[in-house]
């Protein structure tokens, strides 16, 4: 019963080998060859949604840095065009004020020019009065009654018409 | 009854199947051996079967079984060895699976391969042999020297002791526990030939013979684990 024969012994331990053997080739290595094929794959789509994670990312900043640029340059216009309006405005008042002086100035040269003008109409009427007043003087004979008739005559018509 | 027959039969037969006629039986083969050479042949079947055909998607239900299978024994075993002991861990399932499926031939009507004691003592060696071995590969020969001195110099013939009592141990519990249900078994069926044996074979073929296995397995990580610390 007891009996123990090398041999046996020597079978039975290259039967385990044997049966490691098959273990570790037909079982261990192909459900591990499996499992990390779906380990690999795994990984795989991991690092590709970080990858595209990524990029979504810097999409991101890329668009917000855009928007932010357009919202500056949209300002800029605004302040140009806003600069431009103010500088059309001052010119065109300045333009106004200019013209108004001048339509002034004019004016007030006109102003003159008439009054020196009437003032030499009433200057050579008044010439021609006095003219008149002495030829009438010298036709007719002069008494102090009537030359005195004649100087009112005169300053009254000087008066008269200088009104 | 004849009891004392019985266990002549069953204790001191000739377990010689295939007889050499020379060397004065040396190179015999047992009919253990022979048997489980078709315990490998079955398993081999069995694994080629599960293992064809392997697919990384839309697996079918063998496969399934077979990733189960990997993964729950050699969840078994690793909780045994722990991290250190991690490469060991397949021959451990191998082991398992050898001596479990070994013992279950009693279901057949054959005397299970373990009741030889050349088989277990074939299994322990290879056990001690491992154990030592991984104590080596992890401290080096000089530190695996040294630790037959630990914790004390005192208990160093104790260490070198345990080297001839653990593979003693392992294979006279496995050989002791197979051998005692047969005999047990044989015993019940004589005393009740029906329906009783039925359901004790339930508890002395499978449970026993799978509890024994994992026995085998679990001493031998313990000590791979101590050795390997």
């Amino acid at each position: 019963m007891l009996n123990v024969s090398v041999m046996n012994i020597v079978w039975t331990v290259i039967n385990l080998l044997v049966l490691y053997l098959v273990f570790r080739l037909f079982l261990f290595k192909r459900v591990d060859a499996v499992l990390q094929a779906r380990r690999d794959e795994i990984e795989h789509a991991k690092d590709s949604v970080l990858e595209k994670e990524r990029e979504a990312e810097k999409l991101k900043e890329d668009y917000s840095a855009k928007l932010r640029d357009a919202d500056k340059e949209c300002e800029e216009l605004i302040n140009k065009s806003k600069q431009e309006g103010y500088d059309e405005y001052d010119r065109i008042v300045t333009e106004a004020k200019d013209k108004a002086e001048q339509i002034i100035v004019e004016a007030r040269h006109n102003a003159q020019i008439e009054a020196q003008k009437e003032k030499d109409a009433y200057v050579s009427e008044l010439t021609d009065l006095v003219v008149r007043a002495a030829n009438k003087i010298a036709v007719s004979k002069h008494d102090e009654e009537s030359d005195k008739e004649l100087y009112n005559k005169f300053i009254f018509e000087a008066i008269e018409k200088s009104k | 009854m004849d009891i004392g027959g019985l266990l002549k039969e069953l204790l001191l037969e000739d377990k010689v199947l295939i007889h050499f006629d020379f060397m004065n039986g040396f190179f015999d083969i047992n009919r253990s051996i022979v048997l489980s050479w078709g315990v490998i042949a079955v398993l081999t079947l069995l694994i080629l079967f599960l293992t064809s055909n392997m697919k990384v998607h839309d697996i079918s239900t063998k496969q399934a079984v077979a990733e189960l299978i990997v993964e729950k024994l050699r969840g078994i075993t690793y909780g045994m060895l722990g991290d250190e002991g991690l490469r060991y861990r397949d021959y451990m399932v191998v082991v398992l699976v050898f001596i479990g499926a070994s013992n279950l031939v009693g279901l057949f009507g054959q005397t299970p391969p373990t009741m030889d004691l050349n088989v277990t003592a074939a299994l322990s060696l290879m056990s001690i042999v491992l154990v030592e071995a991984a104590g080596i590969k992890k401290k080096g020969t000089r530190k695996w020297l040294k630790s037959f001195a630990e914790p004390m110099a005192i208990i160093t013939p104790m260490n070198i002791l345990e080297l001839a009592i653990r593979p003693l141990s392992l294979c006279m519990r496995l050989f002791g526990n197979i051998i005692g249900a047969t005999v047990i078994m044989e015993l019940l069926k004589m005393v009740v030939p029906i329906i009783v044996p039925a359901a004790f074979s339930l508890y002395f073929d499978i449970f026993d013979g799978l509890i024994q296995a994992y026995v085998f397995v679990f001493l031998t990580s313990l000590y791979i684990k101590e050795a390997v610390e």
